[in-house]
């Protein structure tokens, strides 16, 4: 259709993207009716779509037609040679103290040369509660695409300290992923929702006006939640599935190891730490093994430095990205459940209109719309699929080089601490005046 | 052995500074020869004559002392008279079969022989301060082969020892087959032995204790609990490093069970699993080599020991001395008591005459010419104790200087060797770590 598919063209549309209808989502935006009900379950965070009881498919009035759907893919595929213009970053974390509670906020800077957007730079600080905000909306308003994960919302009070520079730093880490990744996303970054969070000097009044349409949103989602047997699920799906599946369990695994290297590390550092100091004492013992002795001793002590500093590397840099994927294969696994409930709706509506049809025929327009509801979906779908095996190959290719890299670096400080002592452990008593330098 | 492994691991690190460093064994025979050649004019070190080696070891079964099934381990000794290698290298070497127990009668021999010099220790009894990994068990391979490297090194230090070398029964161990056991015990070294143990084990006190004994003393005592805590923090480092890279090795399965599931990154994954693999392999060889560093060091744990027996040896002669001193003056105080008529002490001497009544002048004379016979006595044995405790000191002292330059070279070779192991892992670890990269970026 006309209205949806300027949305792909930032460059030439200076549509902002809630003009534009999604067959998903902003249909049911139409909607009113809000349910106190599900206003308290809005304020609440995660599984929403999940708790909402289980309903009939909300009646639609979709523009979306397979034309604009060919547009959309064409255009998808252009986005991903264009350049970027939207670059967001997080950082600069400040603690907040107040009488009611202790919070911290970060830094939220864009830069950006798109229209939708009032100035070129933004800076805004926000907190956990606004990104979680943001994700709610995206994943309310654009059902179809698979949304990066946020870093867990709950720690363990008393075992991490959520103020701790450690902590705050890994967080802001992985929010600054979020926001970047949703950036470089060819639909997610016109999103409205992430115009308002980059931009809005106050964002509470923002969220406070959502509120209604949040709870609308709610039950956009609210389809079949269970019970459901698909009749043909496209064999391309059921693949993404297993091997959703496959790579949790491989990325678990990868995930033990790297902890448990890390503690055999760690366990490794304490020993070495008691290892240096014995030559020492041994060293206040000798005369002519004084030095050479003493030389081991600050050799074992050059190496414990640099294992704890591959340790630490190791904790800060590997163990997040694991956690990241971990989260967003199940931000996957949800869409993929929507996608099925998407196509079992079909499915029902087909069935019904056969049994009907023998009745007495009608037009089946509600089914045509049911099925571009699906297609629609598959090609979103399946575009955030191949962005997201993209993503993840260069991210472990990324990850795993860096992995080497720190190793390398690892042994070649050990490798320079030990060549280094090898002067000093070959120096003979007589032959002293003989050293050249 | 150890001197080709130590080459092959320049050779692997490719270093020309490294690739002075020379064979352990060899570096401390040589200082032998050299020390010898300076001090003792009476000749070469048997070593000089001789060719020895542990050529190999075989499991036996037999009956031991109380007719009970036992299993041991022999080890067989070849000889070869330089000459004959000179000669023609078709010399069939002499070889015989020995028993652990036999290696230390005869070292038990040597210590009582020699009590003023620092005789090489052997090669542990049992394995102490392993990790983990390492069999504590006597029938081990891993442990009989390091035990073979031990007795031929004990067998080579006492053979290129000035003094050592030279005795006889020694030279026996190395040739005759039968009968050295009998031979061995009707030099009656047991008794001197016992009686040398029991004068160790009980406690005296040295009134003037030489310093420079005391200090050596300290230092031994030093030198072993040192040592012995560096062995066992060795241990657990080793434990350590062993878990780090075995944990590696699970990503080269779980590597390649991912590899199964990926297109594009499917082949980086899978060969960079087998470079994990290999990395996990590889500490198995490193821990391997480290303990020959483990063994250099226990010796020196067990010379301690040796070096603490000179100086104890050295405590008894002095305080050998020192009673025969302190008897001395007590019999010329008796005499002059006895020639005077005074009692400066109270004695029961003193209460016997005061009760019983003055002795007869007849009386006094014949215990005036023991007592004078007697000081003649303890003024020879003095004489011999200090003559003795001169020479022991003497003595010991000059091994004791040979001793310590030993040590320093041969902990020095030890260092060294140790640093080029530590080398050749790091080398390693780039290596592999490097190849896995290169996986990793094709991915």
């Amino acid at each position: 259709m006309s209205v949806s598919t300027p949305k792909l063209l930032p460059s030439s549309g200076k549509k902002s993207i809630h003009d534009v209808c999604h067959p998903l989502s902003c249909e049911e935006a139409a909607l009113t009716t809000p349910s106190p009900e599900l206003q308290n379950t809005s304020s609440s965070i995660g599984d929403k779509d999940l708790s909402l009881p289980n309903g009939t498919p909300v009646d639609t009035s979709s523009p979306a037609s397979s034309s604009s759907l060919l547009n959309r893919l064409q255009l998808d595929d252009d986005l991903d040679g264009e350049t970027r213009d939207l670059f967001v970053t997080v950082d600069d974390p400040k603690k907040h103290v107040s009488t009611m509670e202790t919070y911290i906020t970060y830094r939220v800077t864009t830069k950006t040369t798109r229209t939708e957007f009032d100035l070129p730079e933004y800076s805004v600080r926000r907190r956990y509660q606004d990104f979680d905000w943001l994700r709610n909306k995206l994943e309310d308003t654009q059902p179809t695409h698979i949304i990066p994960p946020l870093p867990e919302k709950f720690v363990v009070k008393g075992v991490v300290d959520r103020f701790s520079e450690e902590f705050v730093e890994t967080r802001r880490k992985a929010l600054d992923k979020f926001l970047k990744r949703i950036a470089d996303h060819p639909v997610l970054s016109f999103n409205d929702n992430f115009n308002v969070f980059l931009s809005a000097k106050d964002l509470n009044s923002y969220k406070k006006q959502g509120m209604a349409l949040l709870s609308k949103m709610g039950e956009s989602v609210k389809y079949v939640t269970g019970g459901y047997k698909l009749r043909s699920r496209p064999l391309e799906f059921a693949a993404m599935g297993d091997y959703l599946d496959m790579f949790t369990q491989k990325l678990g695994t990868i995930d033990r190891i790297a902890q448990r290297i890390i503690k055999e590390q760690a366990e490794y550092l304490v020993e070495l730490r008691e290892y240096g100091p014995v030559y020492s004492n041994w060293a206040s013992a000798e005369e002519e093994l004084q030095e050479p002795l003493e030389g081991v001793s600050s050799c074992v002590a050059n190496c414990s430095t640099a294992l704890e500093e591959l340790t630490e590397d190791m904790s800060e840099e590997f163990l997040p990205v694991f956690r990241e994927y971990v989260l967003y294969i199940e931000s996957m696994k949800n869409v993929l459940k929507k996608r099925d409930q998407v196509q079992a709706e079909y499915e029902a509506k087909l069935e019904a209109v056969a049994f009907r049809k023998e009745e007495r025929p009608c037009a089946p327009t509600d089914v045509e719309k049911c099925q571009d509801r699906v297609e629609c979906f598959n090609a979103d779908l399946k575009a955030d699929w191949d962005r997201w095996q993209n993503n993840k190959r260069q991210d472990f290719r990324l990850l795993l080089t860096g992995m080497a890299d720190k190793n390398i670096q690892y042994y070649e400080k050990c490798l320079a601490a030990w060549e280094s002592i090898i002067p000093l452990l070959q120096d003979k008593p007589d032959g002293k005046g003989e050293m050249p330098s | 052995m150890r001197g080709s492994e130590i080459l092959e691991r320049m050779a692997d690190s490719g270093n020309e500074e490294v690739a002075v460093i020379g064979n352990t064994d060899l570096t401390a025979a040589d200082l032998h020869n050299n020390t010898n050649n300076t001090m003792t004019e009476e000749g070469v070190p048997l070593l000089k004559k001789m060719e020895i080696s542990v050529s190999e070891a075989e499991k036996r079964t037999g009956k031991n002392a109380v007719n009970m099934q036992e299993i041991y381990t022999v080890y067989l000794i070849e000889t070869r008279p330089v000459d004959a290698i000179t000669e023609g290298p078709s010399a069939a070497p002499d070889s015989l079969w020995r028993r652990y127990s036999e290696f230390e009668l005869l070292r038990n021999y040597l210590l009582v022989t020699f009590p003023y010099i620092v005789v090489p220790p052997l090669p542990e009894k049992r394995a102490e301060f392993v990790w983990h990994k390492l069999s504590a068990d006597n029938m081990d391979p891993d442990f009989v082969e390091r035990r073979r490297i031990g007795l031929e090194n004990f067998l080579l230090r006492v053979a290129s020892h000035s003094v050592l070398s030279k005795d006889k029964i020694f030279y026996l161990f190395l040739t005759q087959d039968d009968g050295w056991k009998d031979v061995v015990y009707d030099t009656g070294f047991q008794a001197k032995a016992d009686s040398r143990l029991k004068a160790l084990n009980a406690t005296f006190r040295v009134k003037n204790p030489d310093k420079r004994y005391t200090e050596l003393k300290h230092y031994s005592d030093e030198l072993q609990s040192v040592i012995s805590q560096l062995l066992r923090v060795r241990a657990k480092v080793a434990d350590r490093l062993y878990g780090v890279y075995k944990v590696h090795g699970n990503y080269g399965r779980v590597f390649s069970e991912w590899s199964a599931i990926e297109r594009e990154m499917g082949d980086g994954l899978q060969s960079a699993g087998h470079h994990m693999d290999a990395y996990a392999a590889s500490v198995d060889d490193i821990l391997e080599e480290e303990e020959h560093y483990a063994d250099q060091l226990k010796e020196y744990l067990y010379y301690a020991e040796a070096l603490r027996a000179v100086c104890r040896k050295h405590e008894l002669i002095q305080y050998e001395l020192e009673m025969a001193a302190q008897d001395l003056v007590s019999k010329k105080q008796q005499r002059e008591e006895l020639a005077t008529g005074t009692v400066r002490t109270f004695s029961l001497k003193g209460m016997t005459s005061k009760l019983f009544g003055q002795e007869t002048p007849e009386q006094r004379e014949a215990k005036l010419k023991v007592l004078e016979e007697q000081i003649v006595e303890g003024e020879e044995l003095v004489k011999t104790s200090n003559t003795e405790c001169d020479e022991y000191v003497r003595n010991a002292w000059i091994d004791i200087d040979r001793f310590k330059e030993q040590k320093n070279q041969d902990l020095k070779e030890a260092l060294i060797s140790y640093a080029v192991m530590q080398i050749s892992m790091c080398k390693k670890g780039i290596q592999v770590w490097t190849n896995a990269k290169e996986c990793f970026s094709k991915m």
